[in-house]
């Protein structure tokens, strides 16, 4: 990892202040602080807890569940504390002078910097992939012994409650600490340097953002140790199942979604004040490339929908440890209340995990097509019309729920209707490649790879929008596979995009090519045999989430859960393409694509506050094929006349 | 665009077209229908599948296409040609999609309302429509007939050709009422009543699967639709009534079933063989283990489930309303047929 050290040391840096030696290195920031605080903050969650119990004459004094619901906010805190995430702004509030910045948290100078507090955005979104491919392959593995489970009908290898257990944390780790927060690492790593700018707006709390995931990710894991087993109630987690029938595992859930959830919040917050305030001169917003753009209505998208999400997970909560009522029917709570809640975010959510790849097509697409998107600015609309449209349609979930009768036919129109920005996307991809000089490098296989999957995809979902057809297959596997054209065939598919596309850019080395093929052809072949006969599995008859099934969906099973184990050992090909080109790797120019956005006008990796002099933005990102054209100019390209006579 | 590579794209096309085709219309996709309301439905299933079909083959075509022709040499440095949009093009894939769409949400909302609308304004007769009180709890299923006298069964039994309006409610969690064959689904959710029409086309026995994930007998939650002629439904209807006016059954074997012991529990005298809850042939093990007399630790058991847990299994999943539902005289046969093994 040595070699993705970044090399440029800026000038009129300061020094690093001297190291705290002896005990005070206990006291400094850093991972021999983090044991004691996550002690000391334990201690005042259960201090506080038993003392408001004691004084209010509720008995048992030490409850188990109380005590787990309140230490799952408390230690966390105290970890981050540890840490030193909130360093800088405990000072400040405790009127203590504050450390004026000298940028000694920025930059990488050995591994050891991708583990602490970081406040380099090129850092960032480095520990950002890292952490969440970490968990990506944590959620295929369990999805590997649902599939290994589901080969044969009857119990083979574990019980329903472990059985309900995998498919509900595969699904939150893919959500909530993959695909959400891989696109945000994306984001923090290429949307400063696309747009021009030296780091994010807010680099302190970028970097608390991040350490709120691995929390978020180890809570929603340790779920299976906690006693009575894993959250059982499926990602939704609906009322009344989760908030009165579950063990405190489901906790770890509710819990796990707020972190990961504010951890979302804070990075769109701060992208959303990157875009629009640091943009280079001359970047206007119909300059900007479609990845901003795309980072710009999702960043909106989340700060605007995850807080429903929050609320609802706080109800379930309060309903499973408080005794509240708010989903109890027989207290006058309403059931259904919670899927209005949980939609409201989770639909809006389906395009939090796929208008950043929408982005990273654009990109890839006009790129390796060597021509203009076609239709840039109808592009950037459609992305608009889809951030409206998202929010209009969360009923669509609850078609059958039994929710009031005349929702369902509005709710059915504008889920048809999103099909028409979407549809625009597509045939504007389509028109890019038309004429196009197209490069098959391993980028352009997954974006073209994604192209066909969201098509399939988005059809199906034409069916789960129709509100008839919905009713036969609502929570049917016929749902799984449509989730999974979209979410593995779509986001996924962007994210390995992304990665191999910018993987020169952040590592300063190449990735190798043969591989990077091997491992789309054996993504994309196992992933059409693992998913698609799922289809037919759901229209027929068989329920998802199940671990038991009738025999006469015995054989397609067996041959799904074949495919999806080449599926995953196709994972194994990324991982070891990673690990070895990033080591190993040839060093990567520049430029290696040839693109003529911001990102690659500097080094390959960029200097560490990206660019040495700010660049003047003068032309559209995509003006392949126009002769001379240019999207940025350095002053020393504009007036070298002007420098000699400043010599 | 040169004539000739129109050809080609519209060829390419129809292949793509064609085994799209081929592949919805040589796999039997869909279940055999055995409701109106499947008829119905299955027509907006081929409906969105032309369109779909058309879509995927432009779509495929394109890509094919333009890898076919627009790829470039390995180490070519050029650039295609900088076209930025075509007015023309935008509108109409923005017009035709939309024009699509409206297509299928009409469909939609017509056959929507019409296997929602119950056919007789006013109710006639016990049949016109037949309704049928679905009760959902962890994890059985009980349908009531409340024109019959409010009899009771385990499986839903319809007359072949009567419209059937479910009102469909649960105890406990949410649950969902399928039978794949009907193609209509509703939720069952505590607190509500929730309505389904259903209109069965021909006689059989169909599955009833719960597709709402309710805990860990979820899989198991699984009952049958008996589609019979009007007049073995009215026979059974009418003998059960007359059962009922009778005195209450007192026959061990019959209750087990009745109150779907064997969705949870194995007890090998009765053919059950569910692993959700203990296993009830080791009853007097287990009894001793609570340190309880066998006849008294399986009324307890019954009663108030959750009093005594056996270890390994999880409290809270049996329904605690049995003492409620079951007469004195029920429970100590129940009672007696467990504990005998099946013997009384």
């Amino acid at each position: 990892m040595t070699g993705a050290v970044i090399a440029h040391e800026p000038t009129g840096h300061a020094p690093s202040p001297s190291s705290p030696t002896g005990w005070h290195r206990l006291l400094a920031p850093g991972w021999l602080r983090v044991p004691w605080m996550m002690v000391l903050f334990f201690g005042i969650g259960a201090g506080i807890t038993c003392l408001v119990r004691w004084a209010e004459g509720w008995y048992p004094i030490w409850d188990g569940q109380v005590i787990t619901t309140v230490e799952l906010a408390a230690v966390p805190i105290g970890f981050l504390a540890g840490i030193g995430g909130f360093d800088y702004w405990v000072r400040y509030a405790i009127g203590s002078p504050t450390r004026p910045e000298d940028h000694s948290g920025h930059g990488a100078h050995s591994w050891r910097d991708y583990f602490r507090i970081n406040t380099d955005h090129k850092v960032i979104g480095i520990q950002y992939l890292v952490t969440t491919i970490f968990f990506f392959v944590i959620g295929g593995m369990l999805a590997m012994l649902m599939r290994a489970e589901l080969a044969q009908p009857g119990m083979q290898y574990v019980d329903n409650q472990a059985f309900n257990g995998l498919f509900s944390v595969h699904a939150a780790l893919m959500i909530f600490l993959f695909v959400i927060p891989a696109f945000a690492g994306i984001g923090n790593y290429v949307i400063p340097l696309m747009i021009g700018a030296p780091d994010m707006a807010f680099p302190r709390l970028n970097a608390l953002s991040y350490w709120l995931l691995p929390v978020a990710g180890f809570m929603m894991l340790a779920s299976f140790l906690a006693p009575g087993g894993a959250f059982a109630c499926g990602w939704t987690g609906y009322a009344t199942l989760c908030s009165e029938h579950q063990p405190i595992g489901a906790v770890f859930f509710n819990m796990s979604v707020q972190w990961a959830g504010a951890s979302s919040i804070m990075t769109a917050l701060n992208f959303l004040v990157t875009i629009i305030t640091m943009r280079a001169p001359g970047m206007t917003f119909w300059r900007m490339p479609l990845l901003v753009w795309a980072n710009f209505t999702t960043s909106l998208l989340v700060v605007i929908a995850t807080p429903f999400i929050a609320g609802s997970q706080f109800f379930v909560m309060f309903d499973h440890v408080m005794h509240t009522h708010f989903f109890d029917f027989t207290a006058g709570g309403y059931p259904l209340g919670y899927q209005h809640i949980f939609w409201f975010y989770s639909h809006p959510a389906v395009y939090i995990m796929m208008l950043p790849g929408f982005g990273i097509t654009s990109e890839v697409i006009s790129v390796m097509a060597r021509k203009p998107i076609f239709g840039y600015r109808l592009m950037a609309l459609s992305l608009l019309a889809i951030l409206v449209l998202g929010f209009s349609v969360w009923a669509h979930h609850m078609f059958v729920a039994g929710m009031a009768p005349w929702l369902r036919v509005p709710m059915m129109v504008t889920s048809l209707i999103i099909a028409v920005p979407t549809g625009i996307k597509v045939f504007s991809w389509l028109a890019t490649l038309w004429e196009g000089r197209i490069h098959l490098e391993t980028p352009m296989l997954f974006a073209l790879g994604f192209i066909s999957m969201f098509v399939i995809g988005g059809l199906s979902g034409i069916y789960l929008a129709a509100v008839p057809i919905d009713i036969h297959v609502s929570d049917t596997y016929f749902v799984v596979a449509h989730i999974h054209y979209v979410l593995f065939g779509g986001s996924l598919f962007t994210i390995f995009a992304g990665i191999y596309f910018w993987f020169p850019k952040m590592t300063g080395r190449m990735y190798d090519e043969r591989l990077g093929k091997l491992h789309f052809w054996l993504t994309f072949i196992g992933f059409n045999l693992t998913f698609f006969p799922m289809h037919y599995l759901g229209i027929q008859g068989m329920p998802r989430r199940v671990a038991d099934y009738v025999p006469r969906f015995a054989d397609l099973n067996l041959f799904i859960s074949i495919a999806s184990f080449g599926l995953g050992a196709s994972t194994l090909v990324f991982l070891y393409n990673m690990i070895k080109s990033w080591r190993f790797g040839p060093v990567a120019e520049a430029n290696p694509w040839h693109s003529l956005t911001l990102e690659w006008q500097v080094s390959s990796p960029p200097p560490i506050f990206n660019f040495d002099e700010v660049p003047q933005v003068v032309g559209n990102p995509y003006e392949y094929g126009v002769p001379d054209a240019r999207h940025a100019v350095f002053n020393g390209d504009r007036a070298p006349e002007l420098e000699e006579v400043q010599h | 665009m040169r004539r000739g590579s129109i050809v080609q794209l519209v060829a390419i096309g129809v292949v793509c077209g064609a085994g799209a085709a081929a592949v919805a219309l040589l796999i039997p996709w869909l279940p055999d229908p055995a409701s109106k309301q499947a008829d119905r439905i299955d027509f907006v299933f081929w409906f969105v599948t032309a369109i779909s079909i058309a879509i995927f083959a432009l779509v495929a075509a394109v890509i094919i296409y333009s890898l076919i022709k627009f790829r470039a040499r390995p180490d070519e440095d050029m650039d295609g040609p900088p076209i930025h949009g075509n007015t023309g093009l935008e509108i109409a894939w923005t017009a035709v999609p939309a024009a699509l769409v409206t297509a299928i949400a009409i469909v939609s909302a017509v056959v929507l309302s019409d296997n929602g609308r119950v056919s007789a304004a006013t109710r006639s007769h016990p049949l016109k429509p037949l309704v049928v009180n679905v009760i959902a709890q962890q994890f059985a299923w009980n349908f009531q007939y409340p024109d019959f006298g409010n009899i009771n069964s385990p499986t839903l039994k319809l007359p072949v050709g009567y419209q059937v309006k479910l009102e469909i409610t649960s105890l406990d969690v949410i649950h969902s009422f399928w039978v794949p064959e009907f193609s209509q689904k509703q939720d069952a959710v505590p607190g509500s009543i929730n309505p389904l029409v259903i209109t069965p086309t021909r006689t059989g026995v169909f599955p009833v699967i719960c597709t709402e994930l309710c805990g860990l007998g979820h899989a198991l939650m699984r009952s049958q639709a008996q589609v019979t002629s009007k007049t073995s439904f009215l026979s059974w209807a009418n003998g059960e009534q007359k059962k009922l006016a009778g005195p209450p059954s007192v026959s061990g074997k019959a209750l087990f079933t009745a109150n779907a012991c064997n969705s949870c529990h194995t007890f090998k005298p009765a053919g059950a063989t569910a692993k959700i809850g203990p296993d009830l042939d080791n009853l007097a093990a287990e009894a001793k283990q609570a340190g309880q007399p066998l006849d008294q630790f399986i009324h307890q058991s019954i009663v108030s489930p959750n009093a005594y847990i056996q270890p390994g299994f999880p409290s809270g999943i049996m329904p605690q309303d049995f003492g409620t539902r079951l007469s004195k005289a029920q429970l100590d046969a129940l009672a007696s047929y467990l504990a005998s093994g099946g013997k009384q």
